[in-house]
């Protein structure tokens, strides 16, 4: 036998004498290597970051197996959250859908749920996001669009009528704090009058404040403080009201849909989620009360191995982050469990079946990267909100990718490749670095405030622009292989009627309710900020009055104010 | 034209999708325009702007869906306020039906996903010109009357700008 454990502490995945031969040779395989010969002048990620030729086991001379990889289940997570991951139990098949009134929505959700999904993901339109009822002068025109219209509690019941909410998880992609604070309310008061304890609901709630005050961002939304508050109200709420429910999902995703770069949107989701534990523990909260209920939502962009390495480089950071920064009892509490939507802003609207292709590759990246749950974007994303057809194609390309490629058969099965333990390490360098940067302006909701977070995604977005219009990042339809004919032009989804709809539902709530108790109602939410208790726990009750979410959100900016992010 | 060429950008109505009207406005900075950056307005807010800022183009970004309802709202706004010589210019996620009609109404272009920011670029500076020239210092006119004599029996009527 080798000499292999040359130290006892030490689990090198080399031999020292090796290592130096290989170094040696590879120096001179390196020495007559025809640079003039590539195709490019520059290999690089599509984040930025220069690749070699080649990599070998001298890329790997710093990986100690126990400490950087270790054992799936095991800190630092690095080959995934659970001892068995697909062995056990697959991905969850979580496609998006929400769009019209709730009775149209919820007809999608019996479709996919009937073809094999495995659980709801329900996107809200765009009024409801940003806290207005449907029929409110700023959101009419845009009443059903981009998700589902959910104004009252009878909505939110229409929405998941029929629907076995105690059996399977749901997820609410409810965004921003302002929405959410209300929404979840609904769902959990929705739950309840179904008889269902609080504790045995499954579940994630978006809740990000980054999603508010920097991404997606508009005027007139809460101060960066108060989204933050808002967010942090749901988490505490959860930890003490509803144990299984992930009450925040900290949205990568949409960071980096916006702009960001993969390391930016990794570090700024860690900063977020870093900001919030901080507050959990200023409220009293002990780590391991909360913190195992932390998700996270990540892009699965078209750089594979980047992102393959982006899913394993953030798994290992956040656990040693979480250990470093908070010592934990449970390891659960740094285990960095995440859902993937494959990216929309890869997709193309030029020869839109090829985005099927596309968003098959986006998917395997996320389960060779270890994700939890994943959405498949549809073939028409780049066009509209995604038809039937569209949404059933995406939904196939996960099965087909669970059931037919075997790649669910060993765990982490890209562990040990050279190329991929050096990438997996590049990121996470550079996402350390920069939540060091973060840390130094003052921790993420300064960065917000300063509008530091506005301008690094704005930058990245207009550089990967520029690449795109220079041809340096091939897009095949748009700057390269281009048609003058469309050969397929898909048909364009309409959006049912809504606004009418809605408007008759708000009329008739409005007339019919106890018009002093909706008034005592938000009465006790407005007593509850000024006492800066937890706006959650009067807000699930509030709504069994059949206030609507636009009254709810009308109360908090009139008592909290509003702002105007840097816009450009 | 003497001055810079000015351009307001808007994003319609609730629109969450930021990343387009962004970069098209950092391009159009970047080529030397003036960019007056609104983000999500109402059309009533993006025609008050106009007003008072007398810009040479005015750009909407929407990937919501809502720009059937929108766009000629806005379009109807600014010649209520006699200004329907500045050009406006759509961005974002437009089926081409939609296009044929929104053009119909006024609309002077429309860039779907995929558009290069080059011709974005030189479309927006091309049209402010074009627009500059038929300004009513020249003859005395206002913009109004200028575009009532210059109106060919394609462009919309009131009737037909009306919303959807």
């Amino acid at each position: 036998m080798s000499d292999h454990h040359s130290s006892k502490d030490r689990t090198g995945l080399y031999r020292e004498e090796a290592l130096a031969e290989i170094q040696e040779s590879l120096a001179r395989w390196g020495r007559d290597y025809p640079r003039e010969r590539e195709r490019l002048d520059k290999f690089t990620t599509l984040s930025g970051l220069t690749l070699s030729p080649l990599y070998t086991p001298a890329s790997n001379a710093r990986i100690d197996y126990r400490r950087d990889l270790g054992f799936p289940g095991q800190e630092p997570f690095t080959r995934g959250v659970y001892q068995t991951m697909y062995r056990g139990r697959t991905w969850t098949q979580r496609q998006l859908g929400g769009y019209g009134p709730p009775e149209e929505t919820n007809k999608r959700y019996r479709f996919l749920l009937a073809a094999g999904a495995g659980g709801v993901n329900g996107v809200f339109d765009y009024p409801t996001l940003r806290g207005y009822d449907s029929n409110d002068p700023e959101a009419f025109a845009d009443a059903g669009r981009g998700g589902v219209a959910v104004d009252t509690l009878e909505d939110m019941q229409t929405l998941f009528e029929g629907i076995p909410i105690d059996r399977i998880s749901v997820s609410l992609v409810t965004c921003q704090p302002i929405c959410n604070i209300s929404i979840q309310s609904m769902y959990f008061a929705m739950a309840k009058a179904r008889g269902l304890s609080l504790h045995d609901l499954a579940g994630t709630s978006q809740n990000d404040f980054l999603m508010e005050t920097a991404v997606s961002i508009a005027p007139r939304v809460s101060p960066p403080r108060v989204a933050f508050k808002l967010s942090c109200d749901a988490i505490e709420f959860c930890a003490r009201y509803a144990k299984r429910w992930n009450p925040v999902s900290f949205a990568g995703y949409n960071y980096r849909e916006a702009g960001c770069n993969a390391w930016q949107e990794v570090a700024l989701v860690m900063a977020n989620a870093l900001a919030c534990i901080e507050e959990m523990l200023r409220r009293g909260l002990r780590i391991d009360d909360f913190a195992p209920r932390l998700s996270f939502f990540f892009s699965a962009h078209s750089d594979f191995f980047e992102e393959v390495c982006k899913y394993r480089a953030a798994r290992r950071l956040w656990s040693r982050l979480i250990q470093e920064r908070f010592r934990p009892e449970n390891p659960r509490s740094g285990a960095l469990r995440f859902h993937v939507q494959t990216a929309g802003v890869a997709l193309t609207a030029q020869q839109p079946l090829n985005n099927i292709a596309r968003a098959a590759y986006h998917a395997m990246s996320a389960a060779l990267g270890g994700a939890q749950s994943v959405h498949v974007d549809g073939f028409d994303e780049a066009l509209c909100t995604p038809t039937e057809l569209a949404s059933l194609t995406a939904l196939r390309t996960q099965q087909i990718l669970q059931l037919e490629t075997r790649i669910t058969h060993t765990i982490d099965p890209l562990a040990g490749s050279f190329f991929v333990e050096h990438l997996t390490e590049e990121m996470e360098k550079h996402i350390a670095r920069l939540i060091d940067e973060i840390d130094g302006r003052g921790g993420v909701v300064k960065a917000v405030e300063e509008g530091w977070v506005h301008r690094i995604i704005s930058d990245s977005a207009y550089e990967y622009q520029q690449a795109v219009e220079s041809g340096e990042m091939p897009l095949v339809g748009v700057n390269c292989h281009r048609m003058e004919e469309e050969p397929y032009r898909p048909e364009i989804f309409a959006v049912p009627e809504t606004l009418a709809v809605q408007e008759a539902k708000l009329r008739r709530i409005r007339a019919e309710r106890d018009s002093g108790r909706a008034w005592q109602a938000l009465d006790d939410i407005r007593r509850c900020a000024e006492r800066d208790g937890n706006l959650m726990e009067v807000i699930v009750e509030a709504v069994k009055a059949r206030v609507s979410e636009g009254e709810i959100s009308k109360v908090l900016k009139d008592f909290y104010g509003t702002w105007n992010p840097p816009l450009f | 034209m003497n001055r810079k060429i000015r351009v307001i950008i808007a994003r319609l109505g609730l629109d969450a999708h930021w990343r387009g009207s962004v970069v098209v406005a950092r391009a159009l900075r970047d080529a030397g325009l003036e960019v007056i950056y609104l983000g999500n307005q109402m059309p009533e807010a993006i025609v008050r702007a106009a007003v008072e800022e007398d810009p040479d183009a005015v750009g909407l970004s929407s990937l919501s869906g809502n720009h059937m309802v929108l766009a000629p709202m806005v379009l109807e706004g600014l010649r209520r306020e006699g200004l329907e010589n500045t050009p406006v210019v759509l961005g974002g996620t437009v089926p081409p039906e939609d296009e044929a009609i929104l053009k119909k109404k006024g609309v002077a272009g429309v860039f779907g996903p995929g558009s290069s920011l080059r011709e974005i670029v030189e479309f927006v500076s091309r049209c402010a010109e074009e627009a500059d020239e038929v300004e009513p210092d020249v003859s005395g006119r206002t913009a109004g009357e200028a575009a009532d004599a210059g109106r060919s029996k394609e462009q919309p009527t009131e009737e037909e700008g009306k919303v959807l």
